[in-house]
């Protein structure tokens, strides 16, 4: 039998328990991104960089851990009952990779193809730990994904088991119906689970083009442009993959409205229009003068996917949480 | 069918086309999207009072360079089959035929529609021809897989069109899209990771 107080109850533990651990954790990922950006300018501690971004990579897959236990925890106890049974419809499996966890899985990512990487990994890696190093920062100074988890899907949570105890029907009916649509049409939907990892990969592979890019135009040699162009065919895949999932979601989801021209959906399509373009170009590399047109479009490539993401959370309309 | 010549000025050209028009593209959503986020931030009530000016302008604004962009990608395709003087009279068939029908309909979509058809065909006999290792078809791609990948992202990136310009409210529309959303992934993976020039050096230092 469900129990709104039971259930809130176990929820307030939980939230709790993650900050119990999360607080130290958070501490934890901020020192060891402050100490990889270190180990990344100076050049005399540039030796152990490889131990620095190991070193924080287990850090940030720690945390990932702990998150994915609280993720486990709210699909255990986030259940929404039916309205006219009275039985369990179902319940919440968040995703991880909203909300207050968006930046923190981008930084783990990033940390893994850091790790990972192979050519010209002397030049590139300092380059790609800073990035680490701001994203993990962001995560934990910004979006507080231990202390402040998940504020909109906790709040509409609460929302819900508080319009549930009250016994009021029409209360009970309304806010059935709101937590049942977005678990079933948002949640707990595939797209949910595989658009967003999608993205996150091909950024992490774009930050790695864009860095080996930045190289090639510092340096002048066409070895870092073959970098760039691996990766950023690397992340393009994925991109084109995931985008193009959200399209038949997108006219499920916002039919009726004008989304090509809302401002996150907009921004995501100019950033594939030009790594479309970028990708294209190349082809033409070896004419001479056009290594300029391509780093050019790999650079503003670049930029339209920083912008993509900041439009998030400036721009409003559909796909935006300003 | 003529011979491969795959640096030619018109595969040059076409190139250079869709990248100016996806690079055009590209600054509009971002001019827009500016646009949007100052509005938004300087008038309260501008989604309820302005939005769909905005969307109106937007749409007007991209509508040519869609269309061009679809024109372009048709005239990328017969390309790998006929010589320059065929491919010019052809490619001018293909842009009559969609002509007459908007005109004929009143319809831009309807006509558009009959160009992607028209060019989704050809695409398909194209992909057949490279999968059957057809002789004279000319590529950009050097290996066999790259030009079956550079087919595939092709005929996926028709058929998305046809999904976005008749399809949306169809039945048919899922199941095209499936197809094209695999046709444009897979054909991309071949394209970029069966090309041998990838891995060698393009070149020897940059100093242009």
């Amino acid at each position: 039998m469900f129990s709104p107080q039971a259930t809130a109850t176990a929820l307030g533990d939980t939230v709790r328990a993650l900050d119990t651990i999360g607080r130290p954790l958070e501490a934890v990922v901020l020192l060891a991104a402050v100490v990889l950006a270190a180990v990344a300018v100076v050049p005399t501690l540039r030796s152990r960089l490889h131990v620095a971004l190991a070193a924080t990579t287990a850090v940030l897959i720690a945390g990932e851990a702990v998150l994915v236990w609280f993720h486990i925890r709210l699909w255990q106890i986030c259940q929404v009952p039916d309205f006219t049974t009275g039985g369990i419809a179902g319940a919440f499996a968040v995703p991880l990779w909203i909300e207050s966890e968006k930046l923190y899985v981008w930084a783990l990512i990033l940390a893994l193809i850091a790790l990972g990487m192979r050519r010209h990994r002397t030049e590139i890696r300092p380059l790609l730990a800073l990035g680490v190093a701001a994203l993990a920062a962001g995560a934990v100074l910004w979006s507080h994904p231990f202390t402040e988890p998940l504020p909109d899907f906790l709040a509409q949570y609460e929302s819900y088991l508080s319009a549930w105890g009250s016994g009021v029907a029409a209360a009970m009916f309304g806010a059935y119906q709101a937590a049942e649509g977005s678990r079933l049409y948002f949640y707990n939907t595939w797209y949910m689970w595989v658009h967003p990892p999608l993205l996150f990969v091909s950024y992490g592979a774009f930050v790695t083009s864009f860095a080996a890019t930045v190289l090639m135009i510092v340096r002048r040699r066409s070895s870092f442009e073959q970098t760039a162009y691996r990766w950023a065919r690397l992340g393009y895949l994925p991109l084109t993959f995931g985008m193009l999932i959200g399209f038949p979601w997108a006219i499920l989801a916002w039919g009726g409205e004008s989304w090509w021209w809302s401002g996150k959906v907009n921004m995501s399509i100019m950033m594939w229009l030009l790594y479309t373009a970028y990708l294209h170009a190349r082809l033409y590399l070896r004419r001479r003068g056009m290594w300029r047109v391509v780093a050019a479009l790999a650079v503003l490539s670049f930029l339209a996917l920083v912008l993509t993401y900041v439009t998030t959370y400036l721009v409003p309309g559909a796909h935006s949480v300003a | 069918m003529r011979e491969p010549n795959p640096r030619s000025g018109w595969d040059h050209l076409l190139v250079m086309l869709t990248v100016t028009i996806l690079g055009a593209l590209g600054a509009q959503s971002l001019v827009g999207t500016m646009y949007a986020w100052w509005m938004y931030r300087t008038q309260p009530l501008w989604e309820q009072a302005g939005y769909d000016r905005f969307v109106s302008v937007m749409n007007l604004v991209a509508a040519p360079l869609v269309v061009a962009l679809i024109v372009v990608m048709g005239l990328c395709v017969p390309k790998r089959l006929f010589t320059r003087t065929r491919l010019a009279a052809f490619s001018a068939i293909m842009v009559a035929a969609s002509a007459a029908w908007s005109v004929a309909t009143g319809d831009i979509a309807a006509g558009l529609t009959v160009y992607l058809v028209l060019a989704a065909l050809i695409q398909l006999a194209v992909v057949v021809l490279t999968l059957a290792g057809a002789r004279g078809l000319a590529y950009l791609s050097e290996t066999r897989l790259a030009k079956v990948g550079s087919g595939f992202l092709h005929l996926g990136f028709i058929l998305f069109a046809i999904v976005v310009v008749a399809l949306q409210e169809s039945r048919a529309m899922l199941p095209v899209f499936a197809v094209s959303a695999v046709l444009l992934t897979g054909g991309s993976a071949l394209a970029f990771y069966a090309r041998s020039s990838a891995r060698a050096p393009l070149l020897d230092d940059i100093d242009d």
